[in-house]
């Protein structure tokens, strides 16, 4: 098997099945913590001005806000149901065990805790070193509680195809190549039309022999039609 | 059954799943929930392996994917979970991390006794470990005639000092724990300079004659202060001991374990942070309780502490 070329890991599941897991790169994560930043700031501002117009309790409350903003933001946010933080949420991450089950409160606190050392020597430099290094962008945090921070994948794709009239393929195929046909006709109308003819004039391969001016995107398409059991025109 | 037919008639179904995932979680009927889940990753493995069409298996990935977090979440934080961590679980991992606890006492003790008696004896070496104008101020805050013990002149009252003590005193206790990772260095150097600096004060105190204020202002809390920080600080010695000699484990899987190990620690320590901030602010800093009811109250609560970690409630 050759290196892989995206950064998808499969996880099992005790039901058998094999899930996907595409974890958050670095300008993802980044993005998302500025974002955090910004919301922490922004919560630590407004509690604290409308604490000193309240004024009864002095300065007290304003340190217990100051250390929860710092210490405890992202722990509380990661134990929701969601388990992301708001900027998290904004970019459509969430953070999960590395074997893809649901994270962990212990995990949680872990990781979170451990942003004083992805912190350091400063800027988070080593955080993002670790991130930048990693296949699976995990820094030190998640790395000693086992998390992941992966996209949360929540739009169900639609099942379009290209156009192209069905058609029986004139040679037997493989089930690799079936499916290899299936998801290049699935892919079609997100291509142009150029790109598209360019992918199937590799792809088609002894399908194509006899039909060199044909246009080849239909005939996959057609193929793969037929190949999903819609045989009529 | 060709692969649009399997879509069509099983589509319905997929269907209920994925509008169930947009429900309020407590509302779902776990039975059919289940049902309808254990059906979808049936159909994912059949469709994988059948190659159905790539957006039956995509729609399937996602659906079990959101599906499976909610089946496994594990439900850690129902008040009898936390209850049971603080109780049971933090004391059990205490009395099994006994020798890292006892290092990290002797990193924090011995640097303070050592400097606690060398201020006591020539007072103007506090001033190597802080400047002038902090030490006149810790004089001024234990002297006698203060109004309240302990109060940092420009905090204004009792809830202003425990939300100091709870953002600075659990901020150190989560230094000491995390910086541990750095081949328990960081831990090393949290103690020993917390050490340091709190016995070159209490010398200093001491020798100024305030040691009477100044022991039963501390004497109390710091049954849970310096517990819960030595408690920390062990926690990150095993985190870089973990590092440092991971046994038959690869470095990685090492740490993750002592990670695992040591969070209820963490938790039950910061726990014992807000009662120790608690008591620090309301209890030990009044000038109106005698002297005597403060020992009394502390020798209480060394003892509660004392109990707490030895006992066994369920053999273990």
């Amino acid at each position: 098997m050759n290196a892989p070329i995206d950064t998808i890991i499969t996880a099992e599941t005790p039901e058998g099945i094999a899930m996907q897991i595409r974890p958050a790169g670095f300008a993802v994560r980044g993005a998302a913590y500025l974002t955090d930043l910004g919301v922490r700031t922004a919560i630590v501002v407004v509690l604290i001005s409308a604490l000193s117009a309240g004024g009864h309790f002095g300065v007290g409350p304003m340190f217990i806000v100051t250390f929860v903003a710092n210490w405890l933001y992202g722990i509380i946010f990661e134990l929701l149901p969601a388990a992301a933080t708001p900027g998290k949420r904004i970019f459509g991450l969430q953070v999960i065990m590395a074997n893809g089950l649901p994270v962990t409160p212990a995990a949680c606190v872990i990781r979170n805790l451990m942003r004083v050392v992805d912190f350091l020597p400063l800027l988070y430099a080593f955080g993002v070193i670790c991130i930048l290094l990693r296949r699976d962008a995990r820094r030190l945090g998640d790395l000693a509680a086992g998390t992941l921070v992966t996209y949360r994948s929540e739009v169900a794709p639609s099942g379009a195809f290209g156009a192209g009239a069905p058609m029986p393929s004139p040679v037997a195929l493989s089930a690799r190549q079936q499916a290899a046909i299936a998801a290049f006709a699935w892919r079609v109308p997100r291509l142009t039309p150029e790109r598209a003819e360019e992918i199937a004039g590799l792809a088609i391969g002894p399908i194509g022999t006899g039909l060199a001016n044909a246009p080849m995107t239909e005939r996959l398409v057609g193929i793969a039609r037929w190949l999903h059991g819609q045989r009529r025109r | 059954m060709t692969p649009l037919e399997f879509e069509s008639s099983n589509a319905a179904r997929w269907g209920e799943l994925e509008k169930l995932l947009e429900c309020n979680q407590r509302e779902l009927d776990p039975e059919r929930f289940l049902t309808l889940y254990r059906m979808c990753c049936e159909h994912l493995a059949l469709a994988q392996a059948r190659g159905l069409p790539p957006h039956v298996i995509e729609r399937l990935s996602i659906v079990t994917g959101r599906a499976h977090q909610i089946v496994y979440r594990q439900s850690d934080l129902g008040g009898a979970q936390v209850l049971r961590a603080l109780t049971v679980t933090f004391p059990r991992k205490v009395r099994a991390h006994l020798p890292y606890m006892l290092a990290a006492a002797t990193l924090l003790f011995i640097p303070a006794v050592m400097l606690g008696i060398a201020t006591f004896v020539r007072p103007e070496l506090v001033l190597s470990v802080v400047d002038h104008r902090t030490a006149a101020e810790f004089e001024h805050m234990y002297s006698p005639s203060a109004q309240a013990i302990g109060r940092l002149r420009d905090v204004g009252n009792d809830w202003g000092m425990f939300g100091f003590y709870i953002m600075n005193n659990i901020g150190i206790a989560f230094q000491c724990y995390v910086t541990g990772v750095v081949f328990g260095l960081g831990s090393l150097f949290f103690l020993i300079s917390n050490g340091v600096y709190t016995g070159a004060i209490a010398g200093y105190v001491a020798a100024r004659g305030y040691g009477g204020t100044f022991f039963t202002f501390v004497a109390t809390h710091s049954a849970f202060e310096l517990t819960a920080i030595v408690l920390c600080g062990g926690a990150g010695l095993r985190l870089g001991r973990s590092l440092l000699f991971p046994g038959r484990f690869r470095r990685l899987a090492s740490l993750q374990i002592a990670a695992r190990d040591t969070s209820s620690i963490v938790f039950g320590a910061s726990v014992m942070l807000v009662i120790a901030a608690a008591l620090e602010a309301f209890w030990s800093s009044a000038a109106w309780v005698a002297p005597e009811a403060k020992a009394v109250c502390a020798a209480a609560c060394w003892l509660l502490v004392i109990i707490f970690f030895a006992r066994r409630p369920h053999a273990d």
